[in-house]
């Protein structure tokens, strides 16, 4: 049993359980809130990139272009030291409500884009069924298209969070103490990096396992009864 | 606006450093990780029992963990193990992790293009009596090839944007570059990340845009998912 220890001592890991645990609840709490967030503007987003309305239109697909070129890691840097010169107000907010306004700007970009091509597969003759009976812009999209859409939307939003959790690790550069900060400790008192490391990268693989759990369910969720009976 | 001329100017020499640091480790993990992405994407999509699953664990392991976590292990478990060859500099480090990160996403690309070429294809070059390596090589791989330029140069538009991460080992990048000049004009903290922000923007838009052209060309398939 030696070896073990001389490799991993699981003892020390046991000593900085609490630290873990309080790392992990600060990462899924920026995970959830910022999925919210991102899903809610994201939506908006799509609406407004899809509109004929060229004032609406641009602004999101300039947005929307320049999140996806540029590395989160750099938009988290701008929000955490410039939202605060911008807006004064933020200027003592915790690196954890910055780190989570970063990373909901960054997802919602990533939201329009899949919840747009989610409203674009469902087929235009639904749309103008709508128009035919007489329904309403709001009605048109509340009892027609999200729906429909919302399906389509749901598998790769599940991708997107596995990425969005993934991504909350980057909030530790900016001193949040999240589930990567908890093993940094570990490995800055220790010095120990496999209890430190190797101990994180599997508690992401966790995570990463529900999600994907999580994900065949739903895809056999939504392809209903008939499509599972013949499967 | 004199005064952010000025600092641009003053800037302009760390920016060009750090630029052509990102460019060269963004294009030499391209390379080494699309080589190695492509050996093990040819291994899975022929099946072969062990091999496949094995190739397996390796991707969902690079796919469940974030590249920060990765490149910590890289950088501090791998050469705490005592091998000789593996007490390597922050440089390989960072190169090795981000080669080994990229290889997860071209192995799932290259064997679901592999899969996507229809079966009549195999079975017309087995009637003719092809073995099957020379199958792969000369009837299924030039045609798989040809889907998987799409996804692959998305890939390639999330390596760049992962060489930001490396400035957390101390790779003198873009990144970094304007982490030291933030240290030299600390209140122009917003106008150095934004010029930073657009230097990315300058490499990875026109990869973005490419993709998109790409996947109209190949017919709007898209293979796999990124991310």
């Amino acid at each position: 049993m030696n070896w073990v220890l001389d490799f991993y001592n699981y003892r020390i890991v046991e000593q900085y359980l609490d630290r873990f645990a309080e790392g992990l609840e600060n990462t899924l709490v920026a995970a959830a809130l910022s999925l919210i967030a991102a899903v809610v503007l994201g939506t908006l987003l799509a609406l407004c990139r899809m509109s004929s309305r060229a004032l609406l239109w641009r602004p999101v697909a300039g947005y929307v272009a320049f999140i996806l070129a540029t590395p989160l890691l750099v938009q988290i840097y701008l929000i955490y030291y410039g939202l605060p010169i911008l807006v004064p107000a933020t200027a003592r907010w915790s690196e954890l409500a910055l780190g989570i306004i970063a990373l909901s700007l960054h997802n919602a970009a990533y939201m329009s884009e899949i919840v747009r091509g989610g409203i674009a597969s469902v087929p235009r003759g639904q749309i103008e069924g709508g128009k035919a009976v007489g329904m309403s812009y709001p009605q048109r999209l509340r009892y027609i298209v999200l729906p429909q859409a919302f399906a389509n939307t749901l598998p790769p939003l599940l991708g997107q969070t596995a990425v969005l959790i993934k991504d909350t690790s980057l909030l530790s550069i900016i001193a949040v103490f999240d589930f990567l900060s908890a093993g940094l400790l570990l490995n800055s008192e220790r010095v120990r990096p496999n209890e430190s490391f190797l101990t994180i990268a599997a508690g992401y693989l966790a995570i990463y396992v529900v999600m994907l759990a999580l994900s065949s369910v739903v895809k056999r969720w939504l392809a209903g009864p008939a499509w599972n009976a013949g499967a | 606006m004199q005064h952010y001329l000025d600092v641009f100017i003053a800037i302009l020499p760390f920016l060009w450093t750090g630029f052509v640091q990102t460019f060269w480790v963004s294009l030499v993990a391209i390379a080494a990780g699309s080589v190695l992405g492509f050996l093990i994407g040819v291994v899975r999509s022929q099946r072969i029992p062990f091999f496949h699953r094995l190739f397996g664990l390796y991707i969902h392991i690079l796919r469940g963990t974030p590249f920060l976590v990765q490149l910590y292990v890289f950088y501090f478990v791998l050469p705490n193990t005592g091998i000789e060859a593996l007490q390597w500099s922050s440089e390989m480090a960072a190169f090795v992790s981000l080669s080994v990160y990229t290889s997860s996403y071209v192995a799932e690309i290259i064997m679901a293009a592999i899969d996507a070429v229809p079966k009549g294809q195999w079975e017309a070059a087995t009637a003719l009596g092809f073995k099957r390596l020379s199958i792969l090589a000369l009837v299924v791989l030039p045609q798989a090839l040809k889907l998987a330029v799409p996804p692959m140069s998305g890939v390639y538009v999330n390596i760049i944007k992962n060489t930001a991460i490396l400035s957390v080992i101390g790779i003198s990048e873009l990144t970094r570059q304007g982490e030291i000049s933030i240290m030299r004009f600390p209140r122009d903290v917003l106008f150095i990340y934004g010029v930073i922000a657009l230097v990315y923007f300058v490499y990875c838009y026109p990869v973005l845009r490419f993709t998109r052209w790409a996947e109209r060309k190949v017919g709007g398939t898209r293979v796999v998912n990124l991310d």
